[in-house]
């Protein structure tokens, strides 16, 4: 599946379109009123007029008079000579604009209707009509984008309203579920422990009988079964230790970088130059895209111009990000199971779900049926308890909680997954458990909301980093403690959210 | 794939701890000790020396002379040297000294071509005679002299051989060599029975075959406090003394170009440049100057007072002095003397020798925008219009290596670069420039045509067994052209054409990195001694002069790629004496701490003192982030580069001005925009400079030779002989400590307060500017208008800053040229002279009206002129020819609305291009 990001259901920045066809009703400004918007110009009426901020007054025959008065570039708004100043651009046909005055006559044609190049060096063409027009037409194929995107945006709410309901009835169900079962496997546990009594008793009969050798060797089988059954936990246990485990360093790493004695030629060239890349080895080296490592944190707006120029620039690049279907794994929980099992697993629910919404009650009752009706056979016998008997009881235990450890899993990861915040209608709710791929050269950039992002060049990957939240009042992605930048911090990276 | 993934993330760790605690590898390179010829030489004891001078004669106007050993019985080992001493015009003594070529022997050393410049022949004096003199302190030893200039003459004693140089009129000594006698010259020999030349060095072993070669000698500076030059080295310009009394283990000065991986900001040791040229100053405000024109690795001790107490050589005079120690691996004594007097006279001296700088484009001289990497054109696209959207000038945009496909220079990656010429057209429609990166190492790659051309003619350097030289740089596996040989520079040249190199376009300048030259798996990250050059030149006898050479060559390329009517740019990081002709030089890779925002200035002022005038430090450090304070302090203190460049690391954060909030960006504009009004003066002193050498960023003490307290003084400089700046060195300063020259006032740049000189000011710091005066008595050319670049403020009108001194007086220069072509070389540029007094401002033309047979002509008018130090009182001025009146008004100091207020004639509309006068009614 090959999905479109579309990002567009994001708060609608409201735009109020003026077609820029306003030209003011007053004749021709006189020469001294070059630069001046026509809803100013009659603050510059009288003979004395005051800078703008306070300052300073000045003459009108200082007004445009190329040398700057005011600090604050008021007497100067049709000349370069205030570096504060501001030229106004009529622009007829398109919209108006504002200037910079260090653009005033330096040669260049910034206004469409040319009118920033009045000394006559350069002759600018007025393009405002074409420009206008095109202007017109992008606007027209915005608003329609932007229609598209709140649509899109309301079904994705809808969509999210209904896989919220459904998540929440399978948590509640879940949850009986678990009860019922604990109660469950409670009994089984209980009929554990008397057989275990029982067979104890029964053994200690048999010492009397036999050798004391013979006894050792039938006691130690039944008891390792015990040990068995309670295995798994431990197992899980041990697992956990041993992922863990991965992260302290491999020193003779360590000891390579240290020593560049004893090399080949190809590989010391190769080890010198990555000092200045920071790469191990090899002769490509790794550009390290700037929303990588960006840290500007809590710095206001104007500062973020640094991630939204990366951002602009996938933009501009007509990236787009790729959701794949594969469910994400969740590298953070190390469960035992392996990333497949998983997926199939989780799939499987998803898969399953509908229908056990529908029809888990009675699936229950069955449950506690069958576990009573076993548990009410095994009771009646009175006799001492068959093999057979023991082991069936011991199967129907390990069946049970399998199936509660497998409920409780899914709860404590439905649990998990309601702590977030999925904006304010909810509306990235059905972003949990997809990713999204985006290709930029070598680089495939693979962003999972809620969990982590991850940068694949070839075979290798580099973590940029771990869900942190949403930001920019949700049109923004943050993932922060990615891998470390060599010489420098913790990767971390931005996405920002853009309607097309 | 997880596990690797984990073990890619704990590389990164490991290389950030290394980092923080020892980055510089110092064992990777050779110290001393390492360095047989260095050892040998440093163990050597004054007056081991027994060579005198023998058969004195003029011959060819020279003084000549054989020195042999004085015992007989040592002659028959060591063969003699043939000396011989010139004089050539403004006070230079040439001393040469070499194997004698008639006595055949077995190879001839190496003699650095294409330095020394060819005017400097015509310069040369015929000696007629020479008179013998039997000098007093001298007991039977006889001393031959001759004339050196008017006030100055060289003296050749016969026994112990020494040379020096002593004014007339008082016999005193100004330089000499060989006064403690340790003069040695290893001969080339055959090898003897079963001894082994080689040298090894961390796996490398230098085969030597000629071995044994070095030279060493002491040179003495009479009335000398300190000295100075002999870069590149990251610490004080002041050189410290390496051995002797309270100097603790030191390693000397090494000349030996390399690339050093996170340079530390305080060592004697070599870096990416080497200039053999040394000046003293001292109290007497007299300034002298040494230069050994040799390429070999060198090592240099400043030896501290009293090194020398207890070798009972008894010096002859008892002149304050400053003794230091020379030694070389391989060459011949090539040694000039400059007498002097004063510390722009040295200067001159030195570039009569080996060059003025060459006079850059205006573009070049503005602020260039680079990092490694832009990587795209729409990176390129976004970051300059970034530059517009916050009215925040700059001339030049770089890439780095990144740019071309796969390091094979002169290309581009055809995915990230589709269109070079479009998107350096647009850049040119904005007025602005690009530059691209061109290193030496070839791409060792038969589908690159460069190393398939390179390879079919012989042109690159060859291995010690005669192979083509096969390193690894950027690329790869590479190979280095042999650039000593004049036409490997002129095939070089040749590929800087429109036609050769695909996608250039005629604002397209370039930048020679990595021409030390470095080699990653080299010894010492460079090439190895035994390297082979034309004629068999080994890479030890030329080492420092191949990114010389290397830098001359794309020059001379983009001189010929505009048909000889557009000045080049280049930038290069290796140089060595003479590379001031070919373009401009930074100090490399520094990093991004306040330590190296310091020592950029000792280091900048070295260069300039030893003829790059045009150079700098990568503002905000090229290795990681530098916090935003320092960002800004850097970007403060950068304006005053003569090359500003902000530069970084691909490793580190992007750092563009806008990058850091509204504040910091306003200060960094600001900081810009600073260096933009002084476009002219700063296009001023690069000319100067051109004709004096004089460089554009100066100590303190070769404006104020004889103010003692400015002499180790390098917090501060002076730009021009009008400007004193010091930069803001730590974290949250809130004071300075400013020491201000002289018994004259100077006038604060932003609020026009004057202060008095001759003393220490404790002054407050904001974060708006580092301190920066105006010194009273000068006139200041600005352009206070903002553009996108400086090619659009080619029109603007000037503003002039007169600071006036004690009496109510000041002068001040303007030169303006096309800023682009050659014709000012022919006379096409206007040259005017300011000089305020009794109340009047003259412009006077200096450009000399015949020289030429082009003419420059500029509509520019002054729209303002301020007056610090002047009284408020008068209304108008009165200006000439016109019979104009203009109004005198009190005006800001600078525009914007921030700082100081002064007098300020309003719109006196008078043309830079005219004579005129402007009197204050």
């Amino acid at each position: 599946m090959k999905l479109t990001l579309s990002f567009t259901f994001l708060s609608l920045a409201i735009f109020s379109f003026i077609i820029p066809s306003h030209v003011s009703s007053s004749s021709l400004p006189s020469v001294s009123f070059v630069g001046i918007p026509p809803q100013d110009e009659d603050y510059f009426k009288d003979e004395v007029i005051k800078c703008k901020n306070g300052s300073k007054k000045f003459t009108k025959t200082q007004l445009n008079d190329d040398f700057c008065d005011c600090p604050d570039g008021t007497d100067e708004p049709g000349t370069s000579a205030c570096p504060q100043g501001k030229f106004y651009c009529r622009n007829a046909g398109h919209s108006s604009s504002l200037l910079f005055s260090s653009r005033v006559n330096d040669g260049i044609c910034d206004c469409c209707d040319g009118s920033d190049e009045y000394d006559g060096k350069v002759k600018c063409p007025n393009t405002c009509w074409e420009a206008g027009k095109a202007a017109r037409e992008k606007l027209k194929k915005k608003i329609e984008m932007y229609h598209e995107g709140v649509a899109l945006r309301k079904q994705e709410i809808e969509q999210a309203k209904q896989a919220i309901a459904r998540d929440k009835a399978e948590l509640l169900g879940l949850k009986n579920e678990k009860e019922v079962l604990e109660k469950v496997v409670k009994q089984l546990e209980e009929q554990i422990q008397k057989l275990k009594q029982r067979e104890l008793l029964e053994k200690e009969d048999k010492i009397k009988e036999a050798s004391n050798e013979k006894i050792e060797n039938e006691k130690s089988g039944p008891e390792e079964n015990v040990d068995g059954q309670i295995e798994p936990l431990k197992i899980s246990d041990v697992e956990k230790m041993g992922l863990s485990g991965e992260s302290p360093s491999d020193q003779s790493e360590k000891d390579e970088n240290e020593s560049t004695e004893g090399l080949s030629r190809e590989e010391l060239g190769r080890l010198i130059a990555s000092r200045w890349t920071g790469k191990k080895t090899g002769d490509q080296v790794e550009e390290i895209d700037p929303a990588k490592s960006d840290h500007m944190g809590n710095r206001d707006k104007e500062e973020s111009a640094y991630e939204s120029s990366y951002d602009e620039h996938i933009d501009n690049n007509a990236l787009q990000f790729n959701e794949k279907t594969q469910k994400h794994q969740e590298k953070g929980r190390k469960d035992a199971r392996d990333a497949e099992d998983e997926e199939s697993v989780a799939e499987d629910r998803e898969k399953s779900s509908d229908i056990a919404t529908l029809s888990h009650q009675s699936w229950l009752v069955k449950i506690q049926e069958t576990a009573q009706n076993f548990l009410q056979s095994v009771n009646l016998f009175s006799a001492p308890v068959a093999n057979l008997d023991a082991n069936q009881v011991r199967k129907e235990y390990d069946n049970y909680t399998a199936k509660l450890s497998d409920i409780e899993l899914r709860i404590s990861s439905l649990t998990e997954k309601f702590k977030y915040d999925f904006g304010r209608e909810k509306e990235f709710y059905l972003f949990y458990d997809r990713c999204f791929e985006s290709k930029q050269d070598k680089y495939v950039y693979k962003v999972c909301p809620f969990k982590d992002a991850i940068q694949e060049e070839g075979s290798s990957e580099t973590r940029l980093g771990n869900w942190e939240k949403f930001g920019n009042s949700y049109r923004m992605m943050m993932f922060s403690n990615g891998d470390g930048c060599w010489n420098g911090p913790d990767r971390s990276l931005k996405v920002t959210f853009i309607c097309g | 794939m997880k596990m690797k993934h984990l073990k890619v993330s704990l590389i990164f760790l490991i290389f950030l701890a290394s980092q923080t605690v020892h980055s510089w590898k110092k064992d990777e390179f050779r110290n001393c000790n390492q360095t047989p010829f260095c050892k040998r030489a440093r163990s050597r004891k004054p007056g081991a020396c027994t060579l005198i001078a023998h058969d004195v004669s003029i011959s060819d106007g020279d003084l000549t002379a054989k020195l042999i050993p004085r015992a007989p019985h040592d002659q028959d080992q060591i063969k003699p040297l043939t000396l011989s001493l010139s004089a050539y015009q403004d006070g230079i003594m040439r001393l040469k000294i070499d194997e004698d070529p008639s006595l055949d022997p077995s190879k001839k050393r190496f003699q650095v071509p294409d330095v020394v410049i060819p005017e400097f022949e015509t310069k040369k004096l015929w000696l007629q005679s020479a008179s013998t003199e039997k000098i007093n302190g001298d007991d039977g030893s006889l001393s031959s002299v001759v004339y050196l200039s008017d006030g100055y003459e060289a003296v050749l004693r016969h026994d112990p051989f020494e040379v020096y140089v002593r004014d007339k009129a008082g016999k005193r000594r100004v330089i000499s060599l060989n006064s403690h006698g340790l003069f040695d010259f290893e001969q080339l020999r055959v090898k003897k029975g079963d001894e082994d030349w080689e040298e090894r060095f961390r796996g490398h072993t230098d085969t030597r075959p000629y071995g044994p070669q070095s030279i060493s000698f002491d040179v003495s500076f009479y009335g000398s406090d300190f000295v100075y030059g002999i870069p590149e080295h990251a610490t004080s310009f002041a050189l410290k003394p390496t051995r002797g009394p309270g100097v603790e283990e030191s390693e000397p000065y090494r000349l030996f170009n390399l690339d050093v991986f996170e340079y530390v900001h305080d060592s004697p040791f070599g870096i990416y440049g080497s200039i053999p040229f040394m000046v003293s100053h001292g109290k007497s405000g007299k300034s002298s100057g040494f230069f050994w024109l040799n390429a070999a690795e060198m090592q240099i001790d400043v030896l501290a007072n009293g090194w020398d107490a207890e070798d009972g050589i008894l010096m002859p005079t008892k002149q304050g002095r400053i003794d230091t120690f020379w030694m070389s691996e391989a060459g011949i004594v090539d040694t000039f003397f400059f007498v002097g007097l004063g510390p722009k006279d040295v200067v001159k001296q030195y570039m009569s020798v080996t060059g003025l700088p060459a006079m850059p484009q205006l573009f070049a001289t503005a602020y260039h925008q680079c990092r490694w990497n832009y990587r795209d054109e729409e990176d390129v696209e976004n970051v300059d219009s970034k530059f517009d959207e916050h009215d925040i000038p700059y001339d030049v945009l770089w890439l780095d290596i990144d740019h071309t496909d796969g390091r094979r220079y002169f290309t581009w990656d055809k995915l990230l670069f589709p269109h070079p010429d479009e998107m350096q057209r647009k850049l040119a429609a904005k007025g602005r420039h690009m530059v691209t990166i061109v290193d030496p190492h070839i791409k060792r790659d038969n589908s690159f045509h460069l190393h398939k051309d390179a390879t079919r003619r012989g042109y690159y350097v060859k291995d010690a067994t005669g192979k083509d030289y096969d390193g690894w740089c950027w690329p790869g596996s590479s190979s280095y052209p042999d650039m000593l040989n004049p036409e490997i520079r002129s095939w070089w040249g040749e590929k800087f054409s429109y036609e050769n190199y695909i996608g250039s376009t005629p604002s397209l300048y370039i930048w020679n990195d990595m021409n030390e030259p470095s080699v990653f798996n080299g010894p010492e990250v460079t090439m190895p001694r035994d390297a082979l050059h034309l004629g068999g030149v080994e890479h030890r006898e030329l080492h420092n002069a191949y990114g010389y050479y290397f830098h001359m060559a794309t020059a001379d390329g983009l001189v010929k790629r505009g048909d000889g009517e557009d000045r080049p740019f280049v930038l290069s990081r290796a140089f060595f004496a003479g590379s001031q002709r070919h373009g401009a030089v930074w100090t490399g890779d520094n990093s991004a701490d306040w330590d190296h925002l310091r020592v950029s200035v000792p280091m900048i002022l070295t260069l300039g003192l030893t003829g790059m005038s045009f150079s700098g430090a990568d503002v905000g450090g090229y290795f990681g982030n530098p916090e935003p304070e320092l960002l800004v302090r850097w970007y403060q203190l950068g304006a005053y580069y003569p090359f500003f460049r902000g530069h970084a690391h691909q490793d580190t954060r992007r750092r563009e001005p806008w990058l850091f909030g509204e504040r910091n960006r306003e200060l960094m504009r600001d900081a810009i925009r600073v260096r933009y009004t002084l476009l002219p003066y700063f296009y001023t002193l690069f000319r100067e400079a051109n004709v004096s050498g004089v460089p554009v960023l100066r100590p303190l003490w070769m404006e104020f030779p004889f103010d003692e307290a400015a002499f180790s003084n390098d917090e501060a400089f002076m730009l021009g002989n009008s400007l004193l700046v010091q930069g803001v060195y730590s974290e949250r300063a809130k004071h300075a400590f400013v020491y201000l020259p002289a018994k004259e006032s100077w006038y604060d740049l932003r609020t026009g307060t004057a202060y008095t000189g001759g003393e220490i000011h404790k002054l407050e710091v904001s974060e708006e500017s580092i301190p920066a005066f105006q010194r009273a008595g000068t006139i200041v050319p600005r352009k206070d208008r903002f553009r996108r670049s400086s090619t659009q403020m080619v029109l603007d009108p000037y503003t002039l800053v007169i600071a006036l001194n004690n009496s109510q007086a000041a002068e001040g220069e303007l030169y303006i040229d096309d800023g682009k072509s050659f014709d000012f070389m022919h006379g096409a540029y206007i040259h005017r002279r300011f000089v305020f007094s009794n109340g009047q401002l003259t412009s006077l033309n200096m450009a000399s009206s015949s020289l030429g047979r082009s003419r420059f002509s500029s509509d520019c008018i002054v729209e303002r002129i301020i007056l610090l130090g002047y009284t408020p009182g008068p209304k108008s001025a009165l200006v000439e020819p016109g019979n104009r009146k203009a109004e005198i008004e009190l005006g800001p100091l600078r525009l914007g609305g921030r700082g100081g207020a002064a007098v300020t004639i309003r719109k006196p509309g008078v043309r830079v291009a005219e004579d005129w006068t402007i009197k204050i009614l």
